[in-house]
């Protein structure tokens, strides 16, 4: 049975983050992911908050990189989490954002090795062990921390590549895809499964996340205005073999994001097509949301992410997924 | 004035409606930031206990929604059917907090 998650980006004040916290988790979603830029609040902080007034979703940065955030100092901050909230805690690890490392020149040396590396010192220090790696970009002897917790924190790989989603099926308890069409979804899941096999593990044993970009409303073009940015933002970003996949001119993308670059929203909101929005998002009514989901789930699917917008209203928008699209999915 | 004191002039079938319409307000309210901590984390805590269509669920939303946009908030109880009077003693509740 699908599980259901959030993705907040902590732009927000962090009692509003906090309030669609306590509302996704009453409204039955299980999972709480907050998105990890140095240009927005703390993730962590924002986590610990949520943690005092929520029971039982489970949450985690979603995701943070290990190029900001040395894996020490990450497994020490889903450690202490992990203590306030036992057995709740996640953590979701990629290589980050070109555009924002790019802004303090961080680079993203030897992606695969270095989330290998620290997803090893990670696991290691949340299980209790001494993290030691002689690796190729991080170097730890027996760092061990000073306090224990009750359980291991699961910890989930962001990844689009083919080698990073072999590699999450490889060594993640989860994967959190970005993408929202079965198309691109299929693909990442083949790539799963055969990364999987020659790790000698079966894909089943992991959580296979689908991180979108959602907008509900009962209203179509209600819904499809929300979207609109976010896609535009996606479209921009997106490698050009990803475009192709959905029949997108690199041209037009180029378009898009020259507009963005020169903060003309209105040129790069409007050259968004409807192909685009449904090549990039799942959005409609609830009823053509659940249709779409259900295509995600059938590929595979076993955590359906809502991530931004949501919807034009936050609020109204987890009650409408929480009455009218997670009961469909409830055995 | 207390804000309970116009808590106790919205008829009771109408709390869950204002609690909803105060909680829009000061979700979307660009002086959001204007919210002291104490009031903040006292709604987080009767949100978690889904106490907020209560009186001192309705109190707290109240002195938050002043704080944020008393215009919109006074507008709020006015379309809910609470007398003009009433309405205009918005600005004179007294506020436990230090804004």
């Amino acid at each position: 049975m699908v599980k259901f998650g959030l993705e907040f980006v902590p732009r927000e004040l962090y009692w509003r983050t906090t309030y669609y916290a306590i509302q996704a988790e009453r409204s039955g979603f299980e999972y709480l992911w907050i998105t990890d830029h140095f240009n927005n609040r703390n993730v962590y902080v924002s986590l610990s908050i949520v943690s005092a007034y929520t029971d039982r979703i489970k949450f985690g940065p979603g995701v943070t990189n290990p190029y900001l955030c040395h894996p020490v100092v990450t497994a020490q901050a889903v450690a202490s989490l992990a203590e306030i909230a036992p057995g709740r805690v996640l953590c979701g690890i990629g290589v980050g954002d070109k555009t924002t490392l790019s802004m303090v020149n961080t680079e993203q040396v030897k992606p695969l090795a270095a989330i290998r590396e620290a997803v090893g010192v990670i696991r290691a220090i949340t299980s209790g062990k001494d993290a030691v790696s002689e690796g190729e970009v991080f170097k730890v002897s027996g760092v061990r921390l000073n306090f224990s917790i009750a359980s291991p924190v699961p910890i989930y790989l962001g990844a689009q590549g083919p080698r990073m989603l072999s590699l999450a099926a490889e060594l993640g308890d989860g994967v959190l895809i970005n993408a929202s069409h079965p198309k691109d979804i299929e693909s990442a899941l083949g790539f799963i499964k055969d990364g999987a096999t020659k790790a000698g593990r079966s894909a089943d044993s992991l959580d296979v996340a689908a991180y979108t970009s959602f907008s509900v409303h009962e209203d179509p073009k209600r819904a499809l205005k929300a979207v609109v940015p976010v896609v535009a933002f996606i479209v921009a970003g997106s490698p050009d073999v990803v475009l192709q996949r959905h029949g997108i001119q690199p041209e037009i993308a180029a378009k898009i994001r020259d507009a963005i670059s020169h903060e003309k929203w209105g040129d790069a909101f409007g050259s968004v097509t409807p192909d685009m929005v449904e090549a990039f998002s799942v959005c409609g009514t609830p009823d053509e949301c659940v249709e779409k989901i259900s295509r995600l789930v059938k590929l595979g699917v076993t955590q359906f992410v809502t991530g931004s917008p949501i919807g034009p209203n936050v609020r109204r928008s987890i009650n409408t997924i929480g009455t009218k699209i997670l009961p469909n999915f409830k055995g | 004035m207390e804000a309970t004191s116009i808590v106790k002039e919205i008829p009771a079938s109408l709390w869950e409606t204002t609690a909803e319409r105060l909680t829009d307000l000061i979700l979307s309210a660009p002086s959001g930031f204007r919210l002291p901590p104490g009031l903040v984390h006292s709604i987080l805590y009767i949100w978690q206990r889904d106490q907020l269509a209560t009186e001192t669920g309705l109190c707290r939303l109240l002195e938050a929604a002043k704080i944020v946009d008393a215009e919109k908030a006074g507008a709020i109880l006015a379309e809910i059917g609470v007398q003009a009077h009433t309405v205009a003693s918005l600005r004179e509740i007294k506020m436990p907090w230090k804004v």
